[in-house]
């Protein structure tokens, strides 16, 4: 009995050292870093002057991909003596010392080629991975809350591409979220639930590409010029030819000078459905109206009056 | 002995419409009855299950495409019922040619509008606004019913044309050009708010709120109309049915 007593106390003490033993992080942190690196406030001045943040947000990294792979992996060397500021371009080189085809793919769309020259407008890697453009908490592509998600790469992509002034810039002045999720795919796109076999519908880049992205006026673009965009509708729509790919309105609305039939059927059907259903308003609210007016005056003793809806 | 068994053609050879019984009288034969159904049927479905796309942003939309079984499962019973409704007005356009060119009934002229419509609604103008004591005397379809027969008609042509561009996209972008596709998108998608607006503010309100046939108007179900509301909502095509049913009673008289 005594030997079970000790044995029993034994098992207690080591469930208590575990319960309030400090939570460190797991064992890949081989370093202890985020021992400093996640006290929130963090910083330092960098060589620019400018102060950077060095706080890694512990409960954001354990939800990444990343997660299993230790900070030396990336913070190579003496990641201490680290010459800042480091750049986009140097970022995505980083990610691509790893994740090396979509690396080369991406330095050759033009959001690479614009990194390259020094743009910093472009999108790079944690642009798109990352909710928070920070690489700690870049998530995998199928998680539902990956900002590259089915569901929610629209959602990013207009992060730039809404923005009008951004866009003005390089001459985008298409309204290409609006317009994607008005559209047939963007509109399944977000009725589906997240089951893969409903999330098969075309994003963004199932038409333009994702890191190997280009401009829509590249003839490499795989939507550049009616016969590339046939062969990308086709991918899904079997069968489709150029007379297909015609019919799309290309992120823009239809004008007088451009799909007239479209615009002129807009502005019809708008017509006649506000006048129809604004007569079918009225026409029930005078009957309503009338029946009313009639109760009212059988009620005050008046003569009953032939009135009757049919 | 053989019983003889009476079978019960698909068209009688004298019509049943218009005919009046004791307490009652017989105004939708069988099959205007079931185009009704299919039609009422066709189109609520085909409401339910196109609605959430065209309001795809509302939190409300997503929870009902999902409990439908998601997207292709909606868009699968949509065009089921998409072609119980082209079933519908393809039964009612033989429907109309066989009882006039075959079974030669009279053609129904009374759903054709007339100028007499015309004045009707500005007596019922006068009546709604006080001007009157009386409503207009309609014949068989009062405007009304007319307009809701035609717009029934030309949304169907509408709704089926563009919906079945839409169904065979690529199918149609081989016989004309492509912009007819988007062009089909607008019509669809216009139209169908068109038509459920309608139903759902007019139709609803004539065939349920009405105060004298609320809950609803059974008489496009069963087909009668008791004698003393069809004397009410349809007086001039009465007088005519009564005049006639006299008229066959002394002539049956004389015969007997």
């Amino acid at each position: 009995m005594r030997k079970l007593l000790v044995v029993a106390a034994f098992f207690v003490l080591i469930a208590v050292a575990l319960f309030l033993a400090p939570a460190t992080s797991y064992g890949l942190d081989q370093y202890q870093c985020l021992a400093c690196h996640s006290r929130p406030g963090l910083s330092k001045v960098n060589g620019n002057g400018t102060e950077i943040s060095l706080y890694v947000d512990k409960k954001d990294f354990l939800n990444s991909s990343h997660q299993y792979i230790d900070c030396t992996t990336c913070h190579t060397g003496e990641p201490h003596n680290v010459p800042t500021p480091l750049t986009k371009l140097s970022l995505a080189e980083k990610c691509g010392t790893c994740h090396q085809y979509q690396y080369e793919q991406h330095l050759r769309s033009i959001h690479g080629e614009q990194l390259a020259k020094g743009n910093p407008d472009v999108a790079t890697c944690v642009d798109c991975h990352s909710q928070t453009r920070n690489p700690h908490s870049v998530v995998r592509v199928l998680q539902t809350d990956a900002p590259a998600y089915p569901k929610n790469i629209a959602a990013t992509c207009s992060k730039c591409h809404a923005n009008e002034q951004l866009m003005g810039r390089y001459g985008i002045v298409e309204k290409v979220y609006e317009s994607y999720m008005r559209s047939f795919h963007g509109k399944a796109t977000q009725l589906a639930s997240n089951e893969l076999s409903q999330l098969n519908k075309a994003t963004c880049v199932n038409c333009h590409g994702a890191h190997n992205i280009k401009a829509v006026a590249d003839p490499g673009s795989p939507v550049a010029g009616m016969d590339n965009l046939a062969k990308t509708c086709e991918q899904c729509h079997a069968g489709a030819g150029v007379n297909y790919a015609a019919g799309f309105l290309g992120h823009k609305e239809a004008t007088p000078e451009r799909f007239p039939v479209v615009h002129w059927a807009e502005r019809f059907f708008y017509l006649l459905t506000a006048s129809v259903v604004t007569m079918g308003v009225v026409i029930v609210a005078m009957e309503s109206g009338r029946w009313l007016a009639d109760r009212r005056g059988k009620k005050n003793g008046g003569q009953g009056r032939n009135g009757h809806g049919d | 002995m053989a019983t003889k068994v009476r079978v019960f053609p698909l068209f009688r050879a004298v019509p049943r419409k218009g005919v009046i019984k004791a307490d009652h009288v017989v105004r939708f034969d069988v099959h205007q009855r079931i185009q009704h159904i299919l039609m009422m049927s066709s189109f609520s479905l085909l409401a339910l299950t196109g609605l959430p796309l065209k309001f795809y942003d509302n939190a409300v939309s997503q929870w009902w495409v999902a409990l439908w079984g998601g997207v292709e499962s909606t868009r699968a019973i949509h065009h089921f019922f998409a072609w119980v409704m082209v079933f519908d007005g393809v039964y009612h356009l033989v429907y109309l040619g066989y009882s006039t060119i075959i079974l030669k009934r009279p053609f129904p002229v009374e759903m054709i509008p007339s100028p007499k419509d015309f004045f009707d609604l500005l007596a019922d103008l006068r009546y709604y606004f006080g001007l009157s004591p009386e409503r207009a005397k309609y014949g068989r379809f009062n405007y009304r019913e007319k307009f809701d027969y035609f717009a029934v008609f030309w949304g169907i042509f509408i709704m089926a044309g563009s919906g079945f561009i839409l169904m065979f996209p690529v199918l149609v972008s081989k016989l004309v050009p492509g912009w007819i596709i988007p062009t089909a998108l607008v019509a669809h998608s216009d139209e169908a708010i068109l038509a459920v607006s309608w139903i759902v503010i007019v139709h609803l309100f004539f065939a349920h709120l009405a105060p004298n046939i609320f809950p609803f108007n059974k008489s496009i179900f069963t087909g009668r109309v008791p004698r003393q509301r069809y004397q009410h909502e349809h007086p001039l095509e009465y007088e005519k049915m009564v005049a006639a049913d006299r008229e066959s009673r002394a002539k049956e008289e004389q015969d007997a």
